[in-house]
């Protein structure tokens, strides 16, 4: 970068002019390098959309906390058929870890999910955002790895997630970060600079760096995600002769609504076209992704979501792919969904508008995402087996 | 290169690949793939103990999968413990024995006792009364293809079914 700009100033001062059309062609590429470091290090990127990830997965591990809260030793538990002693034997092997493995005692346990049940709140909040998110990630690992035999595709997402938006600046829209720094804007009048100037350049270009690349990488997964099942699927042969919605409707664990899923099970028209067109989105989802037809094919996506959501009864691992595919919306999209939101919410309370309840919409995030049409990809839970059997065969 | 199939790269590199993805960014998306599953497991268990008089005493089969399904029927949000734990805890199993129920891994030894407490948990919790040993009944139900010409695909009876039964697996903290 440093030679860059050293080459930058000397191209002034020459007059050639054989050269001179290089050169124009230098400083265009110079100028385009020199724009996308500016965009790299000073314009955080869909900021909106990181706080609807921070906002949905917080919400859905929060659910699924609270859901399972009477199965918690089951689960995650001392108590657990997965003893503590298989579970340190296969971190011994995998090389996960986690904080409930420290101790045995149920009194341990409890205070963990407590704690987690505090920290993914707060996280979902945006308080004290980069603290609670790293702390966030901590605790679904820890969850995640306690109970490795029982998750789903859902689970995996979400732990993927926890991970990459420790690097985000996840906490800077809709959240009580967010509020906290417009209430001291309004009251203090100016920021007051709590570092040197010069560090706070350094911390926001940091920052903002991190940001950039962890959305891309937040994005680039969701698209893997996407084109990965989709291929797999092109090579089963129900998938091929479209009847493959037929068996999954008719797994037992997966049926939660028996007499709807026997309905759907007779339209067989429906069961192959639809089946055609989850593996057909699916392996296109990273090509459409450039281009307008996103907002045709992220509706449809979620539509098949709400679909796995309720026909299989499967709604954590549909709203952790829904929530994945706000990523792809841009901040444009998510301030005109806020604007109509607001609208709505305040000829709603009209008549108790009050300056704090400007702040509600930025609260009830989840609201939003479930409003904002984002989702992807159908569905289920295959994944097979834990780290170790799923990369060394 | 890690979601690929093993290809010629992977398999060269997968050393690496596992080092920076391992543990924690592990992922496998095949999700209702290559193929959806095309059975339904009915895994049941009874238990086994001998009585104060020396007989052995065997009890009646109970159905562990339909607690599952019954759990699951009519919730809006089922619980992991009911569509994934013995689901995949069989999965698993089945990996690592195949059709032989002897271990020879750690990682198979390791999920026959993971298959073991799962059904010694619920048999206690379900009914009072020790037992020592328990045994376990895996049955197969291959879900009919679609009837040609999508007028009823209800399993009209001729249903193929498999029926394999574990060896008996002592219990030796459990259901006291």
């Amino acid at each position: 970068m440093a030679g860059e700009q050293r080459s930058r100033v000397p191209h002034q001062s020459r007059q050639d002019a054989a050269p001179s059309r290089l050169r124009g062609v230098r400083q265009r590429v110079l100028d385009g390098l020199g724009s996308a470091r500016a965009a790299l290090t000073e314009r955080p990127v869909s900021l909106y959309a990181a706080a609807v990830l921070r906002g949905g997965y917080g919400f859905l591990f929060l659910a699924l906390l609270l859901r399972e809260f009477p199965h918690r030793d089951e689960m995650w538990g001392p108590g657990s058929a997965w003893t503590p002693a298989l579970s340190a034997e296969l971190s011994d092997e995998t090389g996960f870890s986690s904080i409930l493995a420290l101790s045995d005692s149920p009194l341990y346990f409890e205070a963990c999910y407590a704690l987690a049940v505090v920290v993914t709140a707060l996280f979902m909040l945006g308080w004290r955002t980069r603290a609670t998110s790293v702390a966030f990630a901590v605790i679904v690992a820890s969850f995640h790895s306690r109970a490795i035999f029982m998750t789903d595709g859902g689970d995996n997402l979400l732990l993927l997630m926890a991970l990459y938006l420790c690097l985000t600046a996840c906490g800077r829209r809709w959240s009580l970060d967010a509020r906290r720094t417009r209430l001291r804007a309004a009251s203090a009048g100016t920021k007051s600079p709590r570092v040197p100037a010069q560090l706070g350049i350094v911390r926001r270009q940091t920052t903002t760096v991190l940001h950039n690349c962890a959305m891309f990488v937040i994005a680039v997964q969701v698209a893997f995600l996407y084109g990965s099942a989709g291929l797999y699927k092109v090579q089963g042969s129900f998938w091929n002769d479209g009847t493959a919605l037929h068996y999954v409707l008719n797994l037992d664990l997966f049926r939660p609504w028996p007499a709807l899923s026997h309905m759907m099970d007779q339209q067989t028209m429906f069961i192959a076209i639809a089946g055609y067109m989850a593996v057909l989105i699916q392996v296109g989802f990273p090509f459409v992704l450039f281009s307008k037809a996103k907002y045709v094919v992220l509706p449809m996506l979620l539509g098949m979501h709400l679909m796995i959501a309720v026909l299989l009864g499967l709604p954590f691992f549909s709203g952790a792919m829904i929530v994945a595919d706000a990523v792809f919306l841009s901040d444009g999209f998510f301030t005109f969904l806020a604007g109509l939101w607001g609208r709505a919410g305040r000829s709603a309370l009209a008549s108790r508008q009050s300056g704090a309840s400007a702040e509600l919409p930025g609260s009830v995030v989840p609201a939003q995402y479930r409003a904002d049409g984002v989702t992807v990809g159908p569905e289920s839970s295959a994944v097979r087996g834990t780290s170790g059997q799923v990369s060394s065969p | 290169m890690h979601v690929a199939p093993p290809n010629s790269i992977s398999k060269r590199y997968t050393e690496k690949i596992d080092a920076w993805v391992l543990p924690l960014f592990e992922q496998n998306w095949q999700l209702f793939a290559p193929n959806p599953e095309s059975v339904n497991q009915q895994i049941s268990a009874r238990t086994g103990r001998i009585s104060k008089n020396g007989t052995s005493e065997v009890s009646r089969w109970v159905d562990l999968s339909a607690m599952d399904a019954s759990a699951v029927r009519h919730s809006v949000f089922p619980s992991h413990t009911a569509q994934n734990m013995l689901r995949r805890a069989w999965t698993s199993y089945v990996q690592e024995h195949g059709g032989d129920d002897r271990s020879h891994s750690d990682r198979a030894r390791m999920m026959k006792e993971y298959l073991r407490n799962i059904a010694a948990n619920r048999i206690a919790g379900d009914r009072h009364g020790t037992f020592d040993t328990i045994q376990l009944r895996v049955v197969t139900k291959r879900i009919p293809p679609p009837a040609p010409g999508g007028s009823d695909s209800r399993p009209n009876g001729r249903v193929s079914h498999e029926t394999r039964y574990l060896p008996w697996w002592k219990v030796a903290t459990h259901g006291r």
